[in-house]
């Protein structure tokens, strides 16, 4: 509970809880995004193995979440050492020990879960149904149905989020996001119809 | 054993007075905070507290400024004893200011 409590702290003194919603959703939609190509790719292709789809979805999440992660811990660590190097230099004393110190250490670490984990927990959603395949759960061709409506899902919801967080329409912001994938599984379809 | 203790105190603006109080409020023999900003900059602000309590640790209070990212000034002004006894006026004072 005191542990809890500190991260709240943390995240209220280093002010990373908008950052963090920021990242959330910019990666979450990466992850959906990214996995919806793959997987209307891997359908166009008519791959009838579901371990291929598999594969192939959990070498991009692992790629974008430990990318995600360096590249998000790196940057932000950067931007707040500068940050606490330049409020030490008013206050005449070194804040490293402090609350101040310990919020800005904390921050890039944060910073980086999201931005490592947010895009991972949308990919891993969207290629659940291949999960359920081998098993007999669900046939390929429902698989690839099921995650397309997923990876649609997923990205109409993170429009509803930002809805709600600007306080506009949710319904717009949903649709606005929809709207990104399904131009991604148009594209493909023309695409396929050319070559 | 001190009962006041009126610090002049540099502050980053988080944590914020709020925060700053209520750890300030927890303090063993602590009773009463009072804080006032009386001067804001780009990063940090100047704070003037006020602690009431019956036996107040400035060792304590110190740790815990410290704690939060906060500088002593300056001790403005120290209570100490069975009781509170205020500032008296002296016809020197008034003859300071003239």
């Amino acid at each position: 509970m005191k542990f809890l409590e500190k991260i709240r702290d943390y995240i209220r003194i280093s002010g990373v809880a908008p950052i963090g919603r920021r990242y959330f959703i910019m990666n979450a939609f990466d992850g959906a995004t990214t996995i919806l190509g793959i997987v209307i790719g891997a359908h166009v292709a008519e791959i009838t193995n579901q371990f291929w789809v598999i594969w192939s979805g959990l070498g991009a999440t692992i790629a974008m979440g430990l990318s995600g992660f360096a590249g998000a811990y790196m940057t932000e660590e950067a931007e707040r050492t500068k940050k606490l190097n330049s409020l030490e230099k008013s206050m005449l004393k070194k804040l490293g020990k402090s609350v101040v110190g310990k919020a800005s250490r904390f921050a890039p670490l944060w910073a980086a879960i999201i931005y490592g984990a947010s895009p991972a927990i949308a990919a891993i959603a969207c290629l659940t149904p291949f999960f359920l395949s081998p098993v007999g759960v669900f046939s390929i061709n429902f698989a690839f149905q099921l995650s397309i409506a997923i990876a649609l899902s997923v990205m109409f919801m993170l429009g509803v989020f930002l809805g709600k967080v600007s306080g506009r329409s949710i319904l717009f912001h949903g649709v606005k996001m929809l709207l990104v994938g399904l131009i991604l599984t148009l594209v493909f379809l023309a695409l396929k119809a050319i070559i | 054993m001190i009962r006041r203790l009126v610090l002049d105190v540099l502050k980053p603006h988080s944590p914020s007075v709020i925060e700053l109080s209520e750890a300030l409020s927890k303090l063993e023999g602590v009773e009463a905070v009072n804080i006032i900003i009386y001067e804001i900059d780009q990063h940090v602000e100047n704070a003037k507290i006020v602690i009431g309590g019956n036996r107040i640790d400035f060792e304590g209070v110190k740790k815990k400024l410290e704690e939060m990212g906060a500088a002593i000034h300056s001790i403005d002004q120290v209570a100490a004893g069975e009781r509170i006894i205020e500032e008296v006026g002296t016809p020197q004072d008034r003859s300071a200011r003239v």
